[in-house]
């Protein structure tokens, strides 16, 4: 019989300021399949149920926001804990959007913790930001040595009445990896249209859209980066729209991409192929398949 | 009684630490200008003006200008430790890291044998024993705070002096002309002291804000194959 979620309060939430929305997940396995023994939220963020979209015994858990956007001023906190033997796949039910925010930014504030043999794959839906929009999102993670994670993000401008591409504000994307304490890698993405040049070829280089990944796991070395760089271009060149893609290994042990393009669309297979090679390679797991259309 | 004219003294600190004849290798390092080479986008002074302008505005501000500034800062040596492991894990394209290594240990070494001071022996000491990586503008900041220098001004030359190495090689490699390349760096006085102004803005969780279209090339450098830099 499949274990059963027990919905036990965690110790208590990693955030000190109010919150419009609130999750936490503390994700551990029972009976050969993962399932969160204890989760809480409140207000505007909830999941699904678990599902099991392969034999792995890996749970994945859809985040919902029921309002449908982040407005001006709104404080998300997600927190998320995976245990020892554990795997999560996090997604989104579908893209994350930010309206105008003139109340202030909408932030998210991510807290993630992988015991040592925990794997955590984040894969949300691209993130939208209307025209006057401010958002900012920050993630950490704590992970121990021989614990996995992946994360991916797509940065798209949202439809504008008078046309413009790039008519949000402001987006930062900060995300830091510790391994048992050590500074790994940190992302940090910095996207505000009326103060910087961002169609100049350091920036935007004529695309639209950014993609990024970065994934942090004890097994990934240059070969493997080698690898990964072949069939990411691959990917790249199959689609439609040009898509550029840049990839590297990281300080420690890691690999980071970066995507800037003209669509969603191309963006995610450069990125997914990296997360299926990584979830392939890393854990003998098949190409993911979130199931949404 | 007149006055005699003098020069203070850290001015003639940060000449010295900031000419390009500073043996850091420097001239061995594009920062990722060599793939905009590679692809035409770089290709006579003015395009390199443009592409030297964004540079500093959309990445040097962020990278090592605001490392310079907080190293500057720092009261303690912790705080100096601390920043040399964020803006090495923030370089996600590998040829940066390595860049920064190899330009920050020739710095620290430069530094420490004609400015030598406390701090930078701290710091010498913590990349030696692997603690830290050793990145070129924590060793230049240590140095010139020492001498007595302004943080204005240790920013300004740190800051000028990158643009120069890039330059140089610039010319070497589009080829431009030697008179068309003072002519860049004239013309980059002004960006210069608003990037000083920029950086005095921002804060700690600002460093490494990255420029992708330039993070992208650093990366793709790696496989690019006739090259005449390291990055």
């Amino acid at each position: 019989m499949a274990a059963q979620s027990t919905y036990i309060e965690p110790a208590g939430s990693a955030f000190t300021s109010e919150l419009v929305g609130e999750l936490r997940l503390d994700i551990g396995r029972r009976a050969g399949r993962d399932i969160a023994v204890s989760q809480y939220s409140r207000g505007a963020l909830r999941v699904f149920r678990p599902h099991y979209l392969d034999a792995s015994g890996q749970v994945c858990y859809t985040v919902i926001n029921p309002g449908g956007a982040y407005l001006g001023a709104d404080r998300y906190g997600i927190q998320i804990t995976v245990r020892s033997g554990s795997s999560l796949l996090l997604t989104t039910q579908s893209a994350t959007k930010i309206y105008k925010t003139p109340q202030g930014p909408a932030e998210q504030h991510m807290v993630i913790d992988l015991e040592d043999d925990a794997v955590l794959e984040y894969i949300p839906d691209q993130l939208i930001a209307y025209r006057d929009a401010t958002y900012e999102q920050d993630t950490v993670v704590r992970m121990g040595k021989r614990a996995s994670f992946v994360m991916c993000e797509v940065l798209t401008p949202g439809w504008s009445p008078d046309g413009r591409q790039f008519s949000y504000d402001k987006l930062r994307l900060r995300t830091e990896v510790l391994v048992d304490g050590k500074l790994a890698a940190l992302d940090n993405l910095w996207i505000e249209p009326a103060e910087q040049a961002i169609d100049s070829s350091l920036y935007f280089n004529e695309a639209t859209h950014v993609g990024m990944l970065l994934a942090v796991d004890a097994r990934i070395d240059a070969a493997m980066v080698a690898e990964l760089r072949e069939l990411s271009y691959q990917a790249a060149a199959e689609q439609r729209d040009p898509v550029q893609v840049g990839i590297s290994l990281t300080a420690l042990h890691g690999v980071a991409v970066r995507t800037l393009g003209t669509s969603t669309e191309s963006a995610n297979a450069v990125l997914m192929s990296v997360v299926d090679y990584l979830r392939a390679r890393l854990r003998g797991q098949e190409p993911m398949n979130l199931r949404k259309n | 009684m007149p006055n005699t004219p003098t020069s203070s003294a850290h001015l003639l600190t940060l000449l010295q630490l900031a000419d390009s004849a500073l043996p850091t290798g420097a001239f061995s390092h594009s920062f990722g200008l060599e793939s905009y080479l590679e692809a035409g986008q770089v290709s006579d002074e003015e395009s390199f003006q443009q592409w030297l302008k964004h540079f500093l505005a959309q990445s040097l501000v962020f990278t090592d200008g605001l490392v310079v500034r907080l190293a500057y800062e720092a009261v303690e040596m912790e705080e100096v430790f601390y920043l040399d492991q964020l803006s090495n894990a923030s370089a996600l394209p590998r040829e940066l890291r390595e860049a920064a290594v190899k330009i920050g240990a020739r710095m620290l070494s430069v530094a420490q044998m004609v400015f030598s001071n406390p701090e930078l022996e701290q710091y010498s000491q913590a990349v030696a024993s692997g603690r830290c990586f050793g990145h070129p503008g924590i060793g230049f900041a240590l140095a010139a705070k020492s001498a007595g220098a302004t943080l204005a001004d240790v920013l300004g030359s740190y800051l000028f002096s990158t643009l120069t190495s890039l330059t140089q090689n610039a010319i070497r490699a589009i080829p431009l002309g030697q008179n068309a390349g003072q002519r860049v760096l004239a013309a980059m006085h002004g960006p210069v002291a608003q990037a000083v102004e920029t950086i005095f803005t921002l804060d700690l969780k600002d460093v490494g804000a990255a420029a992708p279209g330039l993070e992208i090339a650093q990366m793709r450098h790696e496989h690019q194959r006739a090259r005449m830099f390291m990055s």
